[in-house]
This record gives structure tokens, sequence and C-alpha cells, in this order.
């Protein structure tokens, strides 16, 4: 007997053969009694396993199954299942024979079904799991175009209030073609940066804007410029904005500093 | 009731002995309305797949063979292969009911289920989740190995021989 098919007995059995393996064993099924009662074996212990969670169905279910049943015809008794000695009936024998097929294919067809439903369901599971990430990905579009439009709102609001101020900053020795203009609200303390004509920041650094109120810079984030050498930043609304006499922006170590330590490549007075 | 009585409420069955079914529905209801019960989680559906077991079982009485298994692992078959089939239903449908708690019980009822909970307790548990997602997820061997990011070689040896260790330690059915 085929080792390799005997060891495909207990995954056959579970219904966990898959590719060429179940094609293989099942081919391999009809013709080999060995193999037939190899299987049984594994299936008995898989029988065995549903013992484990024996729960008594509601008292309803019985009638109702038995009257499901009744809808459908009697069985046709299949002298097949009685076993007789061949000698004396030969043709019983035969008919055991056609009955066991019957069955084997009885069982094959139930495989059958379940491979199918197991291809099915992982279609099903595959699609699923596509449509759930284009939804992510469609909320977090979503979120981002609401951002953006909160973002160029609230700078609209900015802009026309009565009480905004404009700054501009020029670009200083590292950055000769820089130009930047601040608005800001010194009653809210709100403030954008929008700057122009800056090369990229040097790998690993970025730039990073300061409000300098006549103490020490206070630091008002960092950016990195787009590809035409702009950017537009948003700044913190700290107390320094309702005093501010000078905006600024040095180059800094990325995720910025506490006080600025690169050189500055814009500034403006108020 | 023995496995031979079991038999011999088939071949009653096979003829068209519908009392049969009753007497036969009353040996393993309880049996396949737990295995449906503890896939699918959800009593409505649990009793679905056990109703139509048992119709399939009497249409097809006539066509079982004793020598191919047991009437008990025969009547477990269909009843998983049922309640898995609509689990796969209830996947395309986008429901996801195998959050819920589970319901039913695992505690072992009789000294049989009690031998089946002491054999599985006595597998590594790698080979109980190998194991537990083919019996109760259906997922294939390739399936499985994706699933535990395991090579596929390693997953067919730990639920062969997880089958193996189960079959020496339950033993021939009783009868």
């Amino acid at each position: 007997m085929d080792e390799r098919l005997m060891e495909m007995a207990p995954l056959y059995a579970l219904g966990a053969l898959d590719g060429d393996e179940l094609g293989d064993f099942a081919r391999s099924l009809p013709a080999s009694p060995e193999l037939q009662a190899e299987l049984a074996g594994f299936e008995a212990v898989v029988g065995r396993l549903a013992l484990l969670h024996a729960t008594a169905p509601s008292q309803r279910l019985r009638p109702r199954t038995l009257g499901a049943a009744g809808f459908f015809p009697a069985p046709t008794p299949a002298p097949a299942v009685r076993r007789e000695p061949a000698s004396r009936a030969p043709w019983l024998a035969w008919a055991a024979v056609l009955a066991a097929v019957a069955f084997g294919a009885l069982f094959a067809w139930e495989r059958a079904r379940l491979v199918d439903a197991r291809r099915q369901a992982a279609e099903l599971k595959q699609e699923r799991d596509t449509l759930a990430a284009e939804i992510t990905q469609a909320r977090l579009q979503l979120a981002a175009v609401q951002e953006q439009l909160g973002r160029e709102v609230a700078f609209r609001e900015l802009v026309a209030h009565r009480e905004s101020k404009q700054a501009l900053l020029a670009g200083l020795a590292p950055a000769p073609a820089a130009v930047a203009r601040v608005v800001w609200n010194p009653g809210t303390r709100e403030a954008v940066l929008l700057a122009a004509g800056l090369a990229p920041a040097p790998e690993g650094k970025v730039y990073e804007a300061w409000v300098i109120a006549g103490g020490a810079p206070v630091p008002a984030g960092t950016f990195q410029v787009d590809a035409d050498g702009k950017a537009v930043l948003r700044l913190p609304t700290v107390e320094e904005t309702r005093s501010v006499k000078t905006f600024a922006v040095t180059i800094e170590p990325a995720g910025g500093t506490a006080a600025p330590t690169g050189p500055m490549v814009l500034a403006g007075a108020v | 009731m023995s496995e031979s009585q079991a038999h011999a409420l088939l071949r009653r069955l096979a003829a068209g002995d519908q009392k049969a079914l009753g007497e036969f529905y009353d040996l393993y209801a309880g049996l396949a309305n737990g295995l449906a019960l503890r896939i699918l989680r959800d009593t409505a559906d649990a009793e679905d797949v056990v109703q139509e077991a048992f119709v399939q079982v009497w249409r097809q009485a006539a066509r079982y063979d004793p020598r191919r298994g047991s009437p008990q692992a025969w009547l477990c078959t269909i009843a998983r292969t049922r309640a898995l089939d609509r689990l796969r239903r209830r996947v395309s449908r986008r429901e996801d009911a195998t959050d819920a708690p589970p319901v039913g019980t695992d505690t072992p009822q009789t000294e049989e289920a009690m031998t089946v909970r002491k054999a599985l307790d006595g597998l590594s548990a790698d080979q109980r989740r190998a194991l537990e997602l083919a019996y109760y997820e259906g997922l294939t061997q390739t399936e499985i190995a994706r699933e535990l990011g395991e090579p596929l070689g390693t997953i067919k040896t730990r639920i062969r021989t997880a089958m193996i260790r189960l079959r020496e330690a339950l033993g021939p059915e009783a009868s």
C-alpha cells in the first residue's frame, strides 16, 4: 500500500486535505480496502469528537424533523446492506459492491460539497477583505479631505478676520530664494505660515518655525516642503503670538527641537 | 444502545420504517445538535442543520454501508458538512456570528465523552489548535498553515500525529 496515501487518511477524515493530494486520495480510495479501513478508523475518531458537545435540541425539533422526513418517500430498500455469502447468491455480492460504490460516492459527494463550499467561502472572504480594505481606504481619504477642508476654511476665516495681521519673512543666506508670509490673529492666537522657494530639508532634518516675542524663541511646529518647494503650516496657538515681534524658520533635526540649533533660513519682523 | 443496534436501526430505516427514524433521532440528535451548535454558535441554525441531517439519513439510509464506518460517524460527517456549509453562507452574507460566545456545553456529559476530553487534553496546544481549525472551522491544511504562519509540512505532520494519538487513546468504538 502506498504509504503516502495512508498518511493522508487522517487529514481526509477531517476534511483538511486539499489540492492534488485530495484528488489522489479520492481516486485511490474506491479500489483500496486497506485505505478504506484506515479511513474508517479516523472517521470514527472524527465522529467521536462530537461527543464532547452533545446538547439536546429543543423538544419541538423532533416532531419538526420527523414531519419533514415524512414529506419524502421512504427510502428504497437496498438488498446490498445485507451481507450474504457470494457463493450462495452471486447477484447479492454484485449488489453489495454496487452499494459500497454508491456509499463511497455518497461520502465523496459530501466531501466534494465541503471542498466547493470551502473554495467559495475563501473567495467570498477574500472579496470581503478587499471591500473592507477599500472602505478603510475611503474613510481615510474622506478624513484627509475633511481635514484639508477644515484647514482651508479656518485659513480663509483667519485671512478675512479684521484683526488679522500679516508679516513677510525674507530668505536668509542658506535659502536666499525663499520667501514666506505669516497671517495671524493676536486675539485668537491663530497663525498660519505659507512658505515658498525652499529646497527640501537635508536628510534627517526638518524646517521648524519659531515665534519670538522678546524672550526665548518658542517652537511653533515643524514642516517639510512639497515638490514645488512650498509649505503651509498651521502654528500652534501659543501665548507669545499675542505680542510676537519676529517669526523665523530654522533647519533642525527631525522631530524638531525646543530651542533653535540650526541655521536660520527665513525671518521677518512684525 | 450499541453500535450494532444502531446498524439495525439503519437497516430498518433503509426498509422504510419511519418509526426507526424517531429512534435514531433519539439516539443521536444531541450529538448532531451539539456539534452544529459548536460550529455555528446559534441555536436556530444548529437545529436547522439537525433537521437537514436526519432527513438526509432517512433518504439515503439504503446506501449506508457498515464497512465504511459507524452510523454515528456517518451522521456526524453529514451534520458537520451541513454546519460548515451554513457557516460559509453566513460569511457570504457578511455576518460574523463566530464572534458570539460559544453556545452549549463543552463539559463531558458521558463516560465516553470524558474519554474523548482526556484524549484531547493529551495533545499539545499546537496539535489541538490545528485540529480545531480543521474540525470546527472547516479549514484545509493549506489554510491552516496560512492561518498559523507555519510550513504546510509542519501542519500536515501535526494534524496526522494528533489524529493518530487520538485513535490510540480512544481505542475502538464502544459496541
